[in-house]
């Protein structure tokens, strides 16, 4: 059966993502996901932590945190160090290639993806393993280096990717993915990655989906304003591999692209159509979400995320939302 | 003093707890790349205590960026409250190297430093999150550059070097600004030769990691470069610090019988020193920061 959980960002105010926690935790909803805003002044690690610190039942996961913005080194102890807060039993860490215009912003130039993430998730495997490792290649170097914290067992990676190299590649290593992209896009992707699987060294592994869309509670029109400036985000950074598995007609989302990178945000999102946007986000009353959710069941997907930006008050949206799932469950 | 974060979270937040109780005034939590990462560490303190001040560092900013420093320092205040100082610095070297960050002959790094430190502030200062920073300094650049940060934590234990230390620091504009050391430790009210043992090691790491300024000074270069040469052929770091001389231990660490700690404190203080952080191996065992407590003549 299909689980929900909780998604939220680094970059939201703190007593947001407590507050959202706590609706997890009321709620036993089983897990909250974190994803990694580099531009945000706030530790990921650290906004893990205060939550598997202060709620003792809520599995907490990365998704997902970039390895071409930190030393490999920082990832690994990070993750350990919150794995042991989280008994071992509670902390997944996400990684992903990391937003395209983001990295473009720290100046970071992102060369041979697929090699990163897969000598990224080697690297951190041998780390925890407490191996001595030299490796010089591409975007890690380490010499003579070894984890002295190395407890000798993995956190779960799960690989937040969207082109069909990189969910190959998913398959093939990882223990999960966290999907995102437009709704037509899932079945295929999910199909990408269980060929992977089937061809994998582990084909019987229990591998994760995850699906994490844009989400919101809708109660007026104008909530859908909330989600608009989201969108234009993510398609400004969606790959042309995605959108054609998607089978979106790219000069509907080349015009919003366009416009995003010459005029910013708040104008890219004026374009985001009706159309559009049911396309790429689920919305609607609580039963209309639940039910939606529900569906992505069928295509292969074991957990659904709610949210950002949840709807006009995020808390009561989480809420209402959480307890519906109850109730339909 | 400093906890350990070799060791696994529960006893670093035991012992943080019990430095609480006894009546320290700050837990220092360094981050080191062979080590479990120190915001994490020090949130799982945070968690646990109230009063206590935790200090973040020393923190390299050739590992973390500006931002990332002060994102970490950010979370940390907004969650647990303004309890928390930064140390940043370049970090030991050969640490530095083994995770592919080679500052040896990196010309700059004080100004890198202050730029960063800099950078930090402004992140802060637009969150409204105060936060002192410090600099962890050794050598004579890294020692002027300190002047424009809030405090400087000096790496000596020996009173001599802690003067000479301050004298390169020079002229502070900075009226609040506050002299520190942070040193490898062992006060002991009956010697434990297997705790002698650990702190002759760490000793022997900090002394292969010093600036080439500070080991001519202390006519340690050339025993150092060896010993430098073998670490990287393989040879055991026991074997190592025991072919390296014993005022390094001298030079880095403050090791004294409880009776010796009163006079030597008073003597720092006499050179502006306020603010001393008791290092590795002190906080081996509960019983060895008890020891300290009553050396220091806490109350709880």
């Amino acid at each position: 059966m299909v689980q929900l959980a909780i998604g939220v960002t680094s970059g939201m105010r703190l007593e947001h993502i407590l507050e959202l926690s706590q609706v997890a935790e009321r709620h036993d909803i089983k897990r909250v996901w974190i994803g990694e805003d580099i531009t945000a002044p706030h530790d990921v690690f650290v906004s893990a932590s205060t939550i598997l610190l202060r709620f003792k039942k809520l599995h907490v996961g990365i998704g997902v945190t970039s390895p071409l913005v930190r030393n490999i080194s920082t990832i690994a102890r990070a993750a350990e160090s919150l794995s042991e807060i989280g008994n071992y039993e509670r902390f997944t860490l996400g990684l992903g290639v990391g937003g395209l215009q983001d990295l473009q912003r720290l100046g970071i130039k992102v060369v041979k993806p697929r090699d990163a993430l897969r000598d990224a998730t080697v690297l951190l495997r041998a780390m925890w393993k407490g191996k001595t490792l030299t490796f010089n290649k591409g975007n890690f170097q380490l010499r003579l280096y070894q984890a002295r914290y190395a407890s000798n067992r993995e956190a779960p990676i799960f690989f937040g990717v969207r082109g069909p190299k990189l969910l190959r590649l998913a398959g093939e290593i990882s223990d999960g993915v966290i999907l995102s992209g437009p709704k037509t896009y899932v079945k295929k992707a999910v199909h990408l990655v269980r060929e992977a699987i089937r061809e994998s060294e582990r084909p019987a592994r229990n591998f994760k989906f995850v699906l994490w869309l844009p989400t919101v509670l809708v109660e007026k029109a104008a909530d859908l304003k909330l989600v608009r400036n989201t969108v234009a985000y993510v398609l400004a950074d969606t790959p042309r591999k995605v959108l054609e598995l998607a089978g979106l007609e790219y000069e509907e989302v080349n015009e919003i692209r366009e416009v995003y990178h010459k005029h910013g945000i708040v104008w890219a999102s004026k374009l985001i159509t009706p159309s559009v946007l049911e396309k790429v986000v689920i919305q609607g009353d609580q039963q209309q979400i639940v039910e939606e959710f529900k569906t992505f069941e069928k295509s292969g997907i074991n957990e659904v995320v709610f949210g950002p930006p949840y709807g006009a008050h995020p808390q009561t949206a989480g809420n209402e939302l959480a307890e519906f799932w109850m109730r339909y469950s | 003093m400093s906890v350990n974060v070799n060791e696994t979270i529960h006893e670093t937040v035991g012992k943080s707890v019990l430095a609480e109780k006894l009546g320290f005034d700050y837990v220092w939590v360094s981050d080191v790349p062979e080590q479990r990462y120190a915001p994490v560490v020090a949130s799982a303190i945070a968690a646990r205590t109230k009063r206590i001040k935790i200090g973040l560092g020393l923190l390299s900013p050739f590992v973390h960026s500006p931002l990332q420093i002060a994102g970490s320092v950010i979370t940390l205040v907004e969650t647990y409250g303004e309890r928390f100082e930064l140390c940043i610095g370049p970090g030991d070297r050969n640490q530095m190297k083994r995770i592919g960050i080679n500052l040896t002959h990196q010309r700059g790094i004080s100004d890198d430093l202050l730029a960063a430190k800099n950078e930090i502030e402004k992140i802060l200062r637009k969150r409204r999150v105060d936060c002192p920073v410090w600099l962890g300094a050794q050598g004579p650049k890294m020692l002027r550059a300190s002047r424009f940060f809030a405090g400087v934590l000096l790496n000596y234990g020996s009173s001599e070097l802690v003067k000479w230390a301050v004298d390169q620091v020079g002229q502070v504009k900075n009226r609040n600004f506050k002299y520190g050391i942070y040193a490898l430790s062992y006060v002991y009210a009956k010697h434990d030769p297997k705790i002698h043992k650990l702190l002759k090691v760490s000793c022997a790491v900090v002394t292969l990691g010093a600036t080439k300024t500070v080991l001519e000074k202390l006519s340690l270069a050339e025993e150092v470069a060896q010993a430098n040469k073998a670490l990287e052929n393989g040879v055991s770091l026991d074997l190592i610090a025991n072919s390296i001389p014993d005022r390094s231990m001298e030079s880095f660490s403050i090791h004294k019988r409880s009776g010796e700690l009163g006079a030597y404190l008073a003597e720092l203080s006499g050179l502006g020193i306020e603010h001393v952080v008791f290092g590795y191996p002190q906080n081996h065992s509960k019983q060895t920061i008890r020891q300290l407590s009553r050396a220091l003549n806490l109350k709880p």
